[in-house]
């Protein structure tokens, strides 16, 4: 097989003018824009790309285009790239893949000689025993491995996401369904057209015949004066449920890979037929092309396949090659016609020869063998849409057989015809596909209070009046009367498939798995009829009583980037925050929100707030405004406490229960005024609660008049906390007395703050410190922040995070719902149980929680350590003396800088809960310590006179 | 009924805080209408305040005072403008209240809210959202809920001087997020960010 760059050809894509320089194995090689990998690197005489992935035989083009099986390479560090059909680039380095140390010399070949020991299921049988080598022959077999080489270190691609909703995707543009596309749009439907090649035209763009130039320039002239949405280089990689359609776009301006999420109103399939090779032995040798490969080089790259051919012929496709083998010089030795009997029984040679022995046992003297036997319907799109392709042995492939109204083939996929009764076809079908799609988006349109309003009762569904296209006869052409390779990805020969029946394997479904056959990067678009015919052929039976394998989803292969996409990764941010990040601040990640963790130093911020005051932005803090008369049975409803007398400018805090009395979330709410409450969540909660809010008034209580409106961002929040912060307040409000008299804790005032009229504040804190909660609106909340900073400069103001707040709210004994509580703590458990007001008519979980209100359950409690300077890890588990009874568990820990100790809340069972009780806290380390259960849940000021200031 | 939040005194601070580039080539641009007048109004779907506002779930109406009125679900309105012009809007529901439960907050600190102009707009949208955006399914002056970079958005058709134009609503901590992801979704059609279109009326 000696190739070689030809004259000029009427119908080639390469500009001669714009060379590109690329490397090959390190060698320098060059080629022309429009070229492929292969096609340049054929045009300079390279006759070998790969080697077979378990044989390590040296393999050569087959189909030149992107199912070539033999064409996977590397490019720069990019793995397993096809170079059948990647467009070459200026510095390309292209390396091959799977041979050591070299792709002409590779040692691994060596493989070939085992061949006979290499059969179907060889692995499962041989390395299952002994159990205990399996992670050697894991380590060995994995330096097998096929393919090329990832680098871990290449930074992630940018990778682009699309939503559409065409009326009608045409998958494939050939001469059919670029006439459907056309005619689907000149109808008033807009149309998607999808090309799997780089530019439109399916099979003409390689024909050299005059017709089919002219009808190929025609086409595309009236493409581009048309509305139709073309993208090339893309494919329907996958049909779903109501035509939900994705469409991967390759090589896009802004993205190596752009995944379109389509859905579409009718799909046309008009993918066209691929090219079956034949089985035979020597079919995997370099110099075995099929016809189109033959013609695609040719007339699309100008490159001749061999100086001295062989074709096997069975149909148009092989004798149109002849033809043009013959007008870039090439000698045929000989056409063996396959629908008069004749055939290839195997193939002999050397390194540039490929002797065609034919079925009488003469050998004729070639470097090409050129193979026109048939054709795969790639019914892929069909299969996903539910139907069952049904086989025509006198076609020798499958046709379509009741695909879902929505889902209309044509083109070759449908039938055969001239190309003047393709596009007829194709027209036809895209008329059918638009009327369909007007009737969907009638319905769509009436259905949906958005949309533009229709007239009318629903189109009727347009009825499928389309001639049938016709079937060529064609003779069944699979195998030789010798074996040889039915998927050269998988390296699995037809003699593997007879055995693999003959092993009991003889369901096509157990025989793929079992041999992998057609589930290699060609996911089986050369091999399922082969395979399939294999099957049959091992079990006495026709093709049509094997039947096939079902195609799913993904037609080609895509990257697992394009399955990813854009990566969004929303994060809520207070307004604040350009404060924070400007202050030497540690962020921490807690949900969505990016909240301040410290400042430095969280110890230091604790002890100034202690001393003096501090700020904290507490902005997540989830904040709902309810509404109306009935709020106040709302909140009895949802609170284990009670709420109906709650007064105007007080605040209460409450319990929320979910109906199996598990703790749901906890916070206050205040009452703003007569009709008007601000209820405040955990800000882990705030979302949950929001939907269990409008849960109930929607579906238990939607006579009650509350209207419920999340405003968590709608205020910064900011607590100013220690014992000078009334004082810092007094310097920054207006309208409102701040003395502890006139504004007591628990209680909530509205005032103006450092000029921010609006603003609203609670008395109460998580830290246990006198404080003041600043509800600022959220458009001044920075203004708000810096002027307390300023405000408080001489107070020895400082900020502190959320570190410092956890380690106050334990000094404090605060618990957190989900930390110190969790999926089975009961409302009794968390030491308020006297909050729960079970003469209440009826409130979320009370049956449960009136059933627990006898019981003994796991309480949280407040533990100290013996050893004031050991912290145990939190859920650490607290166990009953030396042994590994689990007694409860440590849900929060720290080093209390204000104790000088360490501090603790856990959870215990009921029977050592009282104050005073000794227990073992077991450590991640394996020690045993020993601690103390408190009798209340505060280390610090157990009896809230900082609080209360 | 209709009571504001919105303070008096310093200046508004938008949550987009970041500067960006210049203008750029294409005719898409991205303005920060954050500080928009923005109410948010409850009621029945249908009763007298649906009557008065007249935008009925998933359509928009400019009010006779020239504040934008949307449907944004059955029984909620969105009605944006300076602050005049909301009130204006707003101020026929002082009364209402005597035939039908209805309330109106002022979401304007709440809600970041951006305007995308320019006749690839919907292909932009199309990167960020999963929504059909043609002019079957979202003509001018459509409403619509969805989630937008996976940020939960009330979205609004309306059009400037015939070309596509959309508001887009999110809550502000999301705000300079979902700028910045328009922004990146905008680049492959030229977009740039342009001055706010409204006069800001919050402050």
């Amino acid at each position: 097989m000696t190739m070689s760059r030809q004259g000029v050809q009427p119908t080639e894509v390469i500009d001669r003018a714009a060379k590109l320089r690329f490397r090959w194995n390190g060698k320098r090689f060059s080629g022309f824009e429009g070229d492929t990998i292969a096609s340049a690197l054929a045009a300079a005489g390279e006759q070998i790309f790969s080697r077979s992935m378990k044989y390590h035989r040296p393999r050569g083009i087959l189909t030149a285009d992107y199912w070539d099986p033999n064409l996977m390479v590397q490019v720069g560090d990019d793995p397993n790239v096809r170079a059948g059909h990647r467009l070459l680039e200026s510095g390309m380095d292209v390396r091959s893949q799977n041979a050591w140390p070299s792709l002409n010399r590779d040692i691994k070949a060596a493989n070939s000689l085992l061949g006979r020991f290499l059969t179907a299921g060889f692995y499962y049988k041989t390395f299952m025993r002994p159990q205990w080598l399996w992670p050697t022959y894991e380590r060995v077999l994995a330096t097998f491995a096929p393919g090329g080489k990832i680098d871990l270190d290449t930074p992630h691609a940018y990778h682009d996401k699309r939503y559409t909703h065409p009326d009608v995707v045409v998958a494939g543009a050939g001469p059919a369904g670029i006439e459907a596309a056309l005619a689907a749009s000149s109808a008033g439907a807009s149309v998607m057209l999808v090309s799997h090649e780089h530019s439109v035209g399916g099979h003409l763009r390689y024909s050299s015949a005059a017709a089919d130039q002219a009808a190929l320039a025609e086409l595309r002239t009236a493409l581009d004066a048309s509305d139709v949405e073309v993208l090339t280089d893309s494919t329907v990689t996958g049909r779903y449920e109501d035509n939900w359609l994705g469409i991967v776009q390759r090589n896009h301006p802004i993205a190596v890979e752009r995944l379109i999420k389509a859905r579409a109103k009718t799909l046309v399939a008009a993918p066209g037929l691929i090219e079956r090779p034949y089985v035979f032995e020597g079919n995997d040798r370099p110099g075995v092309i099929t016809s189109g490969a033959a013609r695609r080089l040719v007339n699309l790259w100008g490159v001749k396949p061999g100086e001295r051919a062989v074709v096997f012929s069975a149909n148009a496709e092989g004798d149109a090659a002849v033809a043009d083998l013959e007008r870039v010089g090439t000698e045929i030795a000989a056409v063996i016609d396959g629908r008069t009997g004749g055939s290839i029984s195997s193939t002999r040679g050397s390194s540039r020869a490929v002797d065609a022995v034919v079925a009488d046992g003469a050998s004729i003297g070639a470097d090409l063998l050129v193979v026109a036997a048939g054709w795969t319907a790639p019914t892929s799109l069909l299969n996903m849409a539910g139907d069952r392709p049904v086989y025509d042995p006198a076609a020798a492939r499958f046709f379509p057989s009741d695909p879902p109204s929505n889902v209309l083939a044509t083109g070759g996929l449908a039938g055969d015809a001239g190309l003047d009764g393709l596009r007829q076809h194709g027209a036809a079908t895209g008329r059918l596909a638009a009327a369909r799609a007007a009737a969907v988006r009638h319905r769509l349109q009436s259905r949906t209070a958005r949309a533009l309003p229709v007239d009318g009762d629903e189109p009727a569904w347009a009825p499928d009046e389309r001639a049938p296209l016709g079937r060529d006869p064609h003779p069944e052409l699979y195998r030789a009367d010798t074996h040889g390779m039915v998927d050269m990805s998988e390296d699995i020969s037809s003699k593997d498939l007879v055995a693999a029946a003959h092993e009991g394997y003889d369901s096509v479904e157990l025989a793929k798995r079992y041999t992998t056959a057609t589930m290699g990067p060609s996911q089986g678009k050369l091999e399922t009829v082969n395979t399939v015919a294999a099957i049959a052929e091992a079990r006495g039976e026709t093709i049509s009583q094997v039947g096939t394998t079902v195609w799913r989803p993904p037609y080609a292969p895509l990257t697992l980037g394009a399955l990813a996409g854009r990566m969004f990764e929303p994060v809520r941010v207070s307004s604040i925050h350009p404060w924070h990040e400007a202050n030497n601040v540690s962020i921490i990640q807690a949900g969505q929100w990016l909240r301040p963790d410290h400042y430095g130093d969280p110890a230091a911020e604790v002890r100034n707030v202690r001393e003096n005051v501090g700020l904290i932005d507490v902005t997540p803090l989830g904040k709902l405004d309810l509404r109306g008369p009935d709020v106040p049975k709302l909140l009895s409803l949802l609170y284990v406490n009670k709420w109906m007398k709650l007064g105007v400018g007080r605040v209460r805090y409450g319990m929320m229960c979910a109906e199996d009395g598990v703790v749901l979330d906890d916070g206050v709410t205040g009452r703003l005024g007569e009709d008007h409450y601000m209820m405040s969540t955990t800000s882990s909660g705030a979302g949950g609660v929001w939907e269990w809010v409008e849960n109930w008034l929607q579906t238990e209580r939607p006579d009650w008049q509350v209207h419920v409106t999340p405003v968590t961002t709608a205020y910064a929040s900011i607590n100013v906390a220690g014992p000078k912060s009334r004082e810092l307040m007094s310097g920054v409000c207006e309208g409102v007395d701040l003395d502890a008299e006139a504004f007591p804790y628990m209680t909530v005032r509205e005032a103006t703050v450092a000029g921010v009229a609006g603003c609203f504040m609670w008395r109460i804190g998580f830290t246990g410190e006198l404080s003041f909660e600043l509800h600022v609106p959220a458009g001044h909340g920075l203004h708000v922040w810096e002027a307390l900073m300023e405000a408080g400069s001489d107070l020895g103001v400082g900020p502190f995070g959320l570190e410092g707040q956890r380690v106050m709210r334990l000094e404090k004994g605060h618990f957190i719902v989900g930390q110190d509580t969790d999926g089975l703590t009961l409302g009794p458990s968390t030491g308020l149980g006297s909050l729960i007001k079970l003469d209440k008519d009826d409130f979320a979980g009370k049956p449960e929680l009136a059933w627990a209100a006898d019981r003994s359950l796991p309480m949280v409690v407040a533990i100290q350590p013996d050893d004031p300077d050991v912290v145990p890890e939190e859920a650490a588990q607290i166990v009953r003396g030396d042994t590994n009874e689990i007694l409860g568990r440590i849900t929060s820990s720290r080093y209390s800088p204000t104790l000088n100790r360490s501090i603790c809340l856990g959870q215990v069972e009921a029977d050592l809960a009282a104050g005073g009780t000794k227990v073992t806290v077991l450590l991640e380390s394996g020690e045993r310590i020993g601690a103390t259960v408190i009798d209340h849940h505060a280390h610090f000021d157990p009896a809230g006179e900082r609080l209360r200031g | 009924m209709a009571e504001s939040a919105s303070p008096q005194g310093p200046a508004f601070e938008s949550p987009v805080v970041r500067s960006y580039p210049a203008s750029r080539a294409g005719d898409l641009t991205l303005s920060d209408e954050s500080a928009v007048t923005k109410w948010l109004v409850r009621a029945g779907a249908e009763g007298p305040t649906a009557d008065l506002l007249g935008a009925p779930f998933g359509t928009s109406l400019v009010a006779p005072g020239g504040a934008l009125v949307l449907g944004s679900r059955p029984g909620e309105w969105i009605v944006v403008g300076t602050a005049s012009d909301v009130a204006a809007a707003v101020a026929g529901l002082d009364g209402i209240e005597e035939q039908e439960f209805c309330s109106a907050l002022d979401w304007t600190q709440g809600r970041a809210l951006f305007r995308v102009t320019g006749t690839s707009a919907a292909r932009m949208l199309e990167k960020v959202c999963g929504l059909d955006w043609s002019d079957h399914m979202t003509p001018d002056g459509a409403v619509v809920s969805a989630s937008v970079a996976l940020v939960t958005c009330d979205i609004a058709r309306n059009d400037r001087d015939g070309v596509r134009s959309y508001l887009i609503f999110c809550d502000r901590s999301f705000g300079q997020y979902l700028f910045d992801a328009l922004i990146d979704a905008g680049n492959e059609f030229g977009l740039s960010v342009a001055a706010a279109s409204h006069s800001h009326s919050a402050a």
